[in-house]
């Protein structure tokens, strides 16, 4: 197995990239400037405590915010431009002629590009996560380091998620184009398209055992059924479980919730969480992100001819 | 043990066959050379060799590995110079060398292969600054590092100058005199000539020759090049004529008054009667050994003879006679009438 001399080159290569130098001062500049925004300006000295950023949700009932998702959305797209190419790119310059001629299995590539572009976007975080920190203890905020460190591991793990998923796309597409399409397609889905959709299947079960006669779907499976499809989305576990470090599993699954959602799952919840509710569910669905895409990739590229 | 084994192997692309039912077998310590116009299939069947692609039909074996399901095993002992690669413009030459190290699980230094291939100074600059000679000779350091059993170099001398050829021709023949199996192709036939033990010849996907090049010359009805000056044009039914004599090779328009004729050097007068009788005045000729190149065309060319056939004819008419001149260049011998 040389998969890690593949993820050293790889990390090598993509550490040197002016893509990847851009996206780490965007991180400092995001994460230390919104600290120090909140923390130095907005917030009083006593309010001055982590989770009044990190685990900053409101929730309008139709529209919800929070700083978690926004920061998701932002790394979900830095970490897909990190690897959307890094199969079809080195395919179109014969670069991955050099790579396979060495004794790697495509595995060794798969495994190690999956690594090495996890190592470079994690690093870029990383200094962005630091800066925050920095600018935290200036600003002499509450760390809650409880809730904050797991939180940096998990938007670790979520940029994993999404190298993983531009690997998978990189490894199915035959150019370079179609890998940026797709990907400007997924990232779509996931940021935009998911949630409706999530809430329109339940609809469409409701009307399809309807016409059949099997009667209807009751409100309550149906909102569980919308609910479960949204946390499907890695940018939805990945908010949840980050409210979930700060409030406690209950709260967490209605941060986000629509009024409707909240009115139906509220007392379900109240009494116990359903597993596939449960935050280890959710942990799994974030993982099995890392794990899937590139083995989709890995099936299809171990196939092709070069 | 054979250092390569193609038995029966077909590649199809969709609509294309770009390898049909080739066998060939390059034995260990030997110097391979796979010749043929662009197209015939030699990337296609180095690319097999490699895993890179996989065969339609047929096996194929590497150092005695299966290429298909060993190949990791075929290129830990494999060093490669592939055609048609990159470099990576952001790793500097010396990164990439230590990614060959690394990834080959060896311990070199990577100084030392740089050495080698003349390109020390430029270690420490970004492979995407190297011109199309630095990559290439960049791709062979990668390729010589832990000192493999086999070396397959794809068009090895692409993109260099006449000198930079001259040492990857003295790299390649030091490897070989180290006991290194060499399988290289080119279109470049002085490389070749100058190099190999043998040489397999492909021709639109299929192996029409498997010989050293003596006996290629040997086998080969073309072993003389007439080069015959007339005084007016001729036209394409005389040539049609001359083409179908026995033991021509074949034939080409050079010019408006001239004529290139490969053929077997005893049929040179009856090539000269033959167009004096069908009134064409011939003013001059000249004849030489048939080079490398006449040889290949003559069995890359659609009208030239076919290989097998070829040698099934005239391989007991060559004599000893022949081989001696062989040995020399070329040599010219003016016939003046």
């Amino acid at each position: 197995m040389s998969w890690q001399a593949v993820a050293r080159k790889e990390f090598r290569d993509a550490i040197r990239s002016r893509w990847l130098h851009g996206s780490t001062l965007f991180f400092a500049l995001f994460l230390g400037g919104a600290a120090a925004l909140f923390f130095g300006v907005l917030i009083g000295a006593e309010g001055r405590q982590v989770s009044n950023l990190f685990g900053f949700f409101a929730n309008l009932g139709v529209f919800s915010f929070s700083f978690p998702s926004l920061l998701a959305l932002v790394l979900g797209f830095i970490a897909l431009s990190t690897s959307y190419g890094s199969i079809t790119g080195e395919r179109e310059t014969g670069s991955i002629k050099l790579l396979l001629s060495l004794p790697n299995s495509r595995l060794d590539a798969v495994v190690g590009k999956l690594l090495g572009r996890s190592g470079v976007v994690v690093a870029a975080l990383v200094v962005g996560f630091l800066v925050a920190f920095a600018v935290l203890v200036a600003t002499g905020t509450r760390l809650e380091l409880g809730s904050f460190v797991p939180q940096v591991a998990l938007t670790a793990l979520l940029g994993m998620a999404f190298v993983s998923i531009g690997l998978g796309i990189s490894a199915l597409a035959s150019s370079n184009r179609e890998a940026t399409l797709a990907t400007m397609g997924l990232y779509l889905v996931f940021a935009v398209l998911w949630g409706s959709v999530s809430e329109g299947i339940p609809k469409l079960l409701n009307y399809a055992a309807g016409q059949v006669g099997a009667g209807g779907v009751s409100e309550l499976t149906r909102v569980k059924i919308g609910v479960f499809l949204k946390y499907l989305n890695p940018l939805k576990v990945y908010e949840t479980l980050a409210a979930q470090l700060y409030y406690g599993p209950v709260q967490a699954r209605l941060v986000s919730a629509t009024f409707g959602e909240q009115a139906a799952l509220g007392p379900v919840l109240e009494e116990s969480i359903p597993f596939y509710f449960t935050g280890s569910f959710l942990f799994v669905v974030l993982l099995a992100w890392i794990v899937v895409p590139a083995v989709v990739g890995y099936w299809a590229f171990e196939r092709a001819d070069l | 043990m054979a250092a390569i084994e193609l038995d029966g192997v077909t590649k199809r692309f969709e609509d294309v066959t770009a390898v049909s039912d080739l066998s060939l077998t390059v034995e260990d310590g030997e110097v391979f050379g796979f010749l043929g116009p662009n197209g015939a299939g030699k990337s296609t069947t180095i690319n097999l060799l490699l895993d890179f692609v996989r065969p339609t039909a047929g096996t194929v074996t590497v150092l005695g590995h299966d290429a298909r399901e060993e190949s990791v095993a075929v290129r830990e002992r494999t060093g490669v110079l592939p055609e048609g690669f990159d470099v990576y413009d952001r790793l500097t030459g010396r990164a990439h060398v230590e990614f060959a190290v690394e990834s080959k699980e060896v311990d070199a230094d990577p100084d030392a292969v740089l050495e080698r291939v003349g390109l020390a100074d430029a270690a420490d600059r970004k492979a995407g600054g190297y011109s199309k000679g630095m990559r290439q000779r960049l791709a062979l350091a990668m390729a010589l590092v832990g000192d493999p059993d086999l070396l397959i170099l794809d068009e090895p001398s692409s993109g260099l100058d006449p000198g930079g050829a001259k040492e990857m021709r003295e790299i390649v023949l030091s490897e070989a005199d180290r006991g290194t199996t060499v399988f290289f192709s080119s279109h470049i036939l002085e490389q070749v000539e100058a190099v190999c033990d043998r040489v397999g010849i492909l021709r639109a996907g299929e192996l029409v020759a498997v010989d050293s090049i003596d006996g290629l010359r040997a086998a080969s009805d073309t072993d003389a090049a007439l080069e015959i000056t007339v005084d007016s044009s001729v036209d394409d039914d005389v040539l049609a004529t001359v083409r179908g004599l026995n033991g021509v090779g074949s034939v080409e328009r050079d010019g408006a008054d001239a004529l290139r004729v490969g053929c077997d050097s005893d049929a040179k007068t009856t090539v000269v009667t033959t167009l004096e009788d069908e009134g064409v005045a011939v003013a001059d000729f000249t004849t030489r050994e048939a080079s490398l190149e006449d040889l290949f065309l003559s069995y890359t060319e659609d009208q030239g003879v076919g290989g097998e056939e070829a040698a099934d004819e005239t391989s007991g008419e060559a004599e000893p006679g022949d081989d001696d001149a062989d040995e020399k260049p070329v040599e010219d011998a003016e016939v003046s009438r």
